[in-house]
């Protein structure tokens, strides 16, 4: 019903066309919605009344006359007004800043915190896992078994955990194929198809064992999983009110900005293998045989392509030379 | 329910009516008082302060832009309002934060633990539903009346869980259930003051609106079948050679997943808004307030559909500075065709429910679950 409201000393109070007071209450008890656009304040009074206006200007004025001007601090922003486009310009800013610096560093320090149990819990029950699921009983031969396993010791030894930090085993791949994984406690598997795959060529394998000990050496798993953890958070932030629609394209963004990452870490895995390699005396360019082999066997030559998780064979063959070539053109 | 017929009137021929604005029969519209320039402030505001405060602001943010909308969603030259506390929703936030976090770390550190915690997860989110529509209806006010909702966890988890998960598994051939009973949970739960929803959409009126979306996904798969039957037979002699697996030819399937990626998007994406607007005005037009005052959605599938697609690719082109115009023009299109009709004089009818006041004080503790409107 139409009234009107006006203040009585500590009181604000309403009253009716006729006059009368209708509701009243200390000021300190009544309750004053905050300014969102144009919608119309309510004041509610303590009995539980309320009295609606659009008139937001002179509750404003008011409230500033108080000393609380301050509760209306947001809504100031939020006016259209050119200082809008800096919001914009530093919304954007900060939101890029956060994706570059802010979450790279939350990453290490949630890598850097993580116990060492957490790796090796996990290792163990993907281990299972895939023990139970896909992996069968390796079937090679202990002479073939022996070979791999002290040229894998030789260079184990020399990687920054140390030999104890790594323990190989052997299955057979059945589903997954010639495969060679780390999981990150330092849990190493090798299939049995990749080193018939291999054929006579231990050094290769080797090669190969060394790449997989960068990823653990590395940390690349768990930094994968905070990263994604981070980056779908960074999502869900700043996409409170972008529409459905948008927000599933930035999450397949997300997923693709991902697949760099990984396809960085497969790099930086094929360059602690050729360091490995020449550390241990052995042949850094073993490694780059095996991609020829894959190259050629299984007739893989794709490129680097944004939708992969590895980088293309060939590529990957030629920096592992190129790093080798550089490496022993230093003088030692 | 007899009352339910008026609602299959094809919505595209509604455009006819839209003219006038005022169809038979006393329907009052809600309508949209907000603009796009005032709620692109709210809006860079709520993103900036979020991302200052790392995200704890989202919680407040959410406060403004419902107080925003609501507010400005007017029924009778009143609009209706949002009561929550940002400090509700940040507390509500971080249970359910903290419930993903403990999910996804059982779930890498014993995989095999996985479905035990699936299982449970199916009676979580249910519970978390009911509580999110709960909250979200009794700090909705209208009038200085609240709506309430009464369903219960067994309810959403038949229409939030079942149904989804059975028009899933028969290729959303029974998708139409699956939306009748999630309206009639939602629908039929709901309160306003001390009086109840109703509603009761008819299947038959829902495998209606489906039919048309259903016709789009088989042709859209008919054709991305189509495209990449052509792409094989063109590739298949180049790759039987293997050295001859050109660079352009790498590119060039490259291309083509992306395209049919995108297609299958859009025609996925299409036929579910399509749908979006069809069972809307089914349900919507089935219900009733207080068993007598008349529910009405009148969208026409086109044109809500044409709204959804061009404020997605706009937002998209603009990098989402254009997000604020784009949702008040939705909220403007659905506002405009979304009516009720009193049965009496509506000063008598309110004030009655005025008087009865609301089943819930509005000193209730309660916190938000999922981030879940109706």
């Amino acid at each position: 019903m139409p009234s009107s409201l006006a203040e009585a000393g500590e009181r604000l109070t309403v009253h009716g066309d006729a006059g009368a007071e209708l509701s009243g209450g200390k000021l300190s008890a009544v309750e004053i919605s905050p300014r969102v656009g144009a919608v119309p304040r309510r004041i509610t009074f303590p009995d539980g009344s309320l009295f609606e206006t659009g008139d937001n200007d002179a509750i404003d004025r008011f409230l500033t006359r108080k000393g609380r001007g301050r509760e209306g601090i947001i809504h100031r922003m939020e006016r259209f007004h050119p200082r809008l486009i800096a919001f914009v310009a530093a919304a954007i800013l900060l939101g890029a800043l956060i994706y570059r610096f802010a979450l790279p560093a939350l990453v290490e320090v949630a890598v850097a915190v993580t116990p060492p149990v957490v790796p090796r819990v996990m290792s163990v029950s993907t281990l299972e896992a895939l023990d139970r699921t896909v992996l069968g009983d390796s079937e090679l031969d202990e002479a073939r078994r022996g070979r791999i396993i002290e040229g894998f010791r030789a260079i184990a030894a020399l990687s920054a955990g140390g030999e104890g930090d790594y323990t190989l085993n052997f299955r057979k791949g059945g589903a997954i194929g010639p495969n060679a994984f780390a999981l990150p406690d330092g849990t190493l598997i090798l299939t049995d198809e990749l080193v018939e795959l291999a054929g006579n060529d231990t050094e290769m394998i080797v090669g190969v064992l060394a790449h997989e000990i960068g990823h653990v050496e590395l940390k690349h798993s768990l930094r994968q999983i905070y990263r994604a953890a981070g980056v779908a958070a960074l999502i869900m932030l700043i996409a409170g009110d972008i529409g459905s629609g948008a927000e599933d394209v930035l999450v397949q963004g997300g997923g693709l900005l991902s697949l760099s990452y990984s396809r960085s870490a497969e790099a930086a895995a094929d360059r602690h293998s050729v360091e490995l390699m020449l550390k241990a005396g052995r042949d850094p360019t073993a490694i780059a045989r095996f991609f020829q082999l894959i190259e050629t066997k299984l007739e893989d030559h794709s490129e680097t392509s944004i939708f992969s998780t590895h980088p293309g064979t060939p590529e990957r063959r030629k920096a592992i030379l190129d790093l080798v070539a550089e490496l022993r053109a230093q003088p030692r | 329910m007899a009352l339910s017929e008026p609602a299959t009137v094809p919505a595209y021929l509604d455009r006819r009516n839209n003219f006038g604005r005022s169809p038979a029969g006393g329907f009052q519209r809600l309508s949209f008082a907000g603009s796009a320039s005032e709620y692109f402030g709210i809006w860079i505001v709520n993103i900036l302060l979020t991302i200052v405060t790392l995200g704890i602001y989202s919680a407040w943010a959410k406060v403004r832009r419902n107080r925003y909308f609501y507010g400005n969603t007017v029924l009778l030259s009143r609009g209706f309002e949002y009561h929550a506390k940002g400090g509700q929703i940040l507390i509500g936030r971080l249970i359910v934060f903290a419930y993903l976090i403990i999910y996804n770390v059982v779930l890498t550190v014993m995989p095999l633990a996985g479905g035990a915690l699936g299982l449970l997860f199916f009676l979580f989110v249910p519970w978390l539903l009911t509580r999110g529509l709960r909250f979200s209806a009794r700090v909705t006010s209208y009038r200085n009346v609240r709506f309430d909702f009464v369903g219960r966890t067994g309810g959403a988890f038949v229409a939030f869980i079942v149904g989804p998960v059975l028009a899933a598994l028969t290729l959303g051939i029974l998708a139409p259930l699956a939306s009748r009973w999630s309206y009639r949970y939602i629908g039929n739960n709901l309160r306003y003051g001390r009086k109840a929803f109703a509603t009761d959409p008819a299947l038959g009126a829902i495998y209606k609106t489906w039919l048309p979306s259903a016709a789009m996904i088989l042709l859209g798969l008919l054709i991305i079948g189509a495209i990449i039957a052509i792409n094989i037979t063109a590739m298949a002699p180049l790759i039987d050679d293997p050295d001859a697996i050109s660079d352009e030819l790498q590119a060039s399937i490259g291309a083509l997943t992306v395209l049919i990626y995108v297609l299958m998007f859009a025609v996925f994406g299409t036929a579910s808004l399509f749908y979006r607007a069809g069972v809307r005005n089914v349900a919507w037009s089935a219900t009733t307030f207080d068993g007598k005052h008349r529910l009405m959605s009148d969208l026409s599938r086109f044109r809500y559909t044409w709204i959804a697609v061009s404020n997605f690719v706009i937002t998209l082109v603009t990098l989402g500075l254009m997000r604020p115009w784009a949702a008040v023009r939705m909220a403007s299109y659905v506002n405009e065709h979304t009516a009720i009709r009193f049965e009496g004089e509506v000063g008598e009818i309110f004030s009655a429910i005025e008087q009865e006041g609301s089943a819930v004080g509005a000193e209730f503790m309660d916190i938000e679950g999922f981030d879940f409107g109706f």
